[in-house]
């Protein structure tokens, strides 16, 4: 018998690239082995493909079943999971798709594709009790730059160089029209969602860098300087106490001393 | 290794509970004994999560693994496995299972259970991850046995002494899926009887039963396949090997389960009550039953299979 590793690196192979030279000669089971090899292939593939098609629906609805049917099989035969919880599988599908020959023809197929995946993450978060804007008052005023603050859970934002978010939102009101034109824009988006659903906001350049910098982590500050390089004009106050008004912060969870309160 | 769970395992039967009836059974509570959950659904599921850990406040949960992939040579996926700790932890399960079989190899997952050789090497691993799963969860672990289509030329014992030996190295206990005995039986070419008989009682922790699907195939003994579905009724014939299994290994917790095409969940609730009605017949009548009498309870045709098969 063949060391255990090398056994499963043939059945991998026959899985996933359709390659059954090696591990047929280790295989019994009824009278045709390869019939039932091809159980495990069969359920690699349609496992897989059920799972990337109930992630893009909408991503289906606007490439068409066939076409996304082709590129899902295709997709995971050339990226297997990488870990076993199938709602993580799919990451790079956007990628892969734009890729594909003919998707040149959609330009915007990619970031309708993210926008799906991040919509997708946020209506199945959770929401936290939001901090009020009066609990920053017990800091120092000269201390606020360098609070780190903590944000919902089910927050993402996301710039992109055409108006996907009209388009996915006709599709989700089932309002799309049978043609539909699209002209390049850059937009910023804020999704915010919990416990089954989301909503898409457009902001403003200084107000997008703003939050995404709070939160990736980056002290209140740090996240005022980015936005006020984009937008000379941004005010740091009003766009905390709106972060705050909304919501958004869950926590302080250090000053950039690293030192919790 | 002792579990450490609050809670005993119910001897009714539970059901498995699937994401599409969570928030029904967060919202309804409805009369069911216990629930089994597939940890995977949960962990990037934060929604999901607690609403699990709000039907965990009622409920006794068994948390069944599907990849934590004890049979890879390559090794368990340890920040896999820490996730699931901290599930277990928020939910206290009453069971900890997982299956005989493989799913990760060279950093992929290939979701699905895939089959082993059994012989001393994969033993040697299998024993090793189990030990360590057992560790990194502070439980005790129960291996289910597969529903099996292939078997390796190489492998020197059977599927039962294997897992029998895996108890005795491990001292982890078994989930005895009936219908994977029953499936692989078929497909195999082994009697489920015989099985049954051969594994350790005193070792089993758990009984599984879930719906097949008979494939037509004329290569095939009988002209059919069983492919383990879970998206049907059970069939007959396992319902008939369940009555021996509980005549071999006495009154266990037993899960329906049903993971395709997932009915209403009344239907489920009605396969546990049937479950509960099987269970208190066999072992009323365990005294003086024989195999063959389990055995001819139903008559395990090919013609029959298929029809159960097909609801």
């Amino acid at each position: 018998m063949l060391p255990l590793a090398e056994v499963q690196s043939h059945v991998r192979d026959a899985l996933v690239a359709g390659d059954t030279a090696r591990v047929m000669p280790l295989l019994v089971g009824g009278r045709a082995p390869h019939k039932r090899l091809a159980v495990h292939q069969r359920h690699y593939q349609a496992s897989l493909v059920s799972a990337l098609l109930t992630r893009f629906p909408a991503t289906a609805w606007l490439m068409g079943d066939e076409t996304i049917g082709a590129a899902a099989h295709a997709y995971v035969r050339a990226h297997p999971p990488a870990a076993p919880c199938i709602a993580e599988f799919g990451a790079t599908f956007p990628d892969f798709i734009a890729a594909a020959p003919g998707a040149a023809q959609v330009p915007y197929l990619r970031d309708f594709a993210v926008l799906e995946w991040h919509l997708g993450h946020a209506a199945v978060a959770v929401e936290y009790a939001a901090m009020a804007l009066q609990s920053l008052a017990g800091y120092p005023q000269d201390a606020l730059a360098d609070l780190v603050l903590r944000l919902q859970p089910g927050m993402y934002y996301f710039a992109v160089g055409w108006p996907v978010d009209d388009l996915i939102r006709l599709h989700l009101e089932d309002r799309a029209p049978e043609r539909y034109g699209m002209e390049p824009a850059e937009i910023w988006l804020e999704i915010r969602g919990a416990r089954g659903a989301f909503q898409m906001t457009r902001r403003d350049a200084g107000s997008y860098l703003f939050r995404r910098a709070l939160q990736a982590g980056q002290p209140i500050g740090a996240a005022a300087e980015a936005a006020i390089d984009a937008d000379a004009a941004f005010d740091p106050g009003r766009a905390l106490a709106a972060v705050m008004r909304e919501g958004l912060v869950t926590a302080v969870e250090t000053n950039a001393a690293g030192v919790e309160r | 290794m002792q579990h450490t769970s609050r809670r005993d395992a119910p001897l009714a039967s539970g059901v498995g509970l699937r994401l599409p009836h969570l928030a029904e059974v967060a919202a309804t509570r409805p009369a069911a004994a216990w629930f089994e959950v597939h940890p995977e659904n949960f962990l990037a599921n934060p929604h999901a999560a607690e609403l699990l850990g709000e039907i965990a406040r009622h409920y006794p949960i068994s948390v069944h693994t599907v990849g934590v992939s004890i049979g890879s040579a390559g090794g368990i996926d340890r920040a896999h496995l820490a996730r699931v700790a901290r599930l277990i932890d928020a939910v206290d399960p009453i069971l900890v299972s997982g299956h005989l079989a493989w799913s990760t190899h060279a950093g992929e997952y290939l979701n699905d259970l895939l089959p082993l050789p059994y012989d001393a090497n994969t033993l040697a691993v299998l024993a090793r991850h189990v030990d360590e799963v057992q560790q990194a969860l502070g439980r005790t672990y129960l291996v289910e046995n597969p529903s099996s289509y292939l078997g390796f030329a190489g492998s020197t014992m059977t599927e039962f002494a294997f897992l029998s030996t895996l108890v005795e190295r491990t001292g982890c206990q078994l989930l005895c899926d009936v219908s994977n005995v029953y499936l692989s039986g078929h497909n195999m070419g082994f009697d489920p009887y015989a099985y049954i008989a051969g594994l350790p009682a005193e070792a089993i922790g758990e009984l599984h039963l879930g719906g097949f699907t008979a494939e037509d195939d004329p290569d095939e003994h009988g002209g059919t396949l069983l492919v383990d579905t879970h998206a049907d009724r059970i069939a007959d014939p396992a319902w008939d090997l369940y009555g021996y299994a509980l005549h071999r290994f006495g009154a266990k917790p037993t899960l329906i389960e049903w993971d395709n095409e997932i009915p209403p969940f009344a239907t489920l609730l009605a396969e546990a009550a049937h479950a509960d009605a099987v269970s208190a017949q066999a072992l009323k009548l365990v005294p003086e039953k024989s195999v063959p009498a389990f055995r001819s309870a139903h008559a395990t045709t090919d013609r029959q299979v298929r029809h159960a098969a097909a609801g």
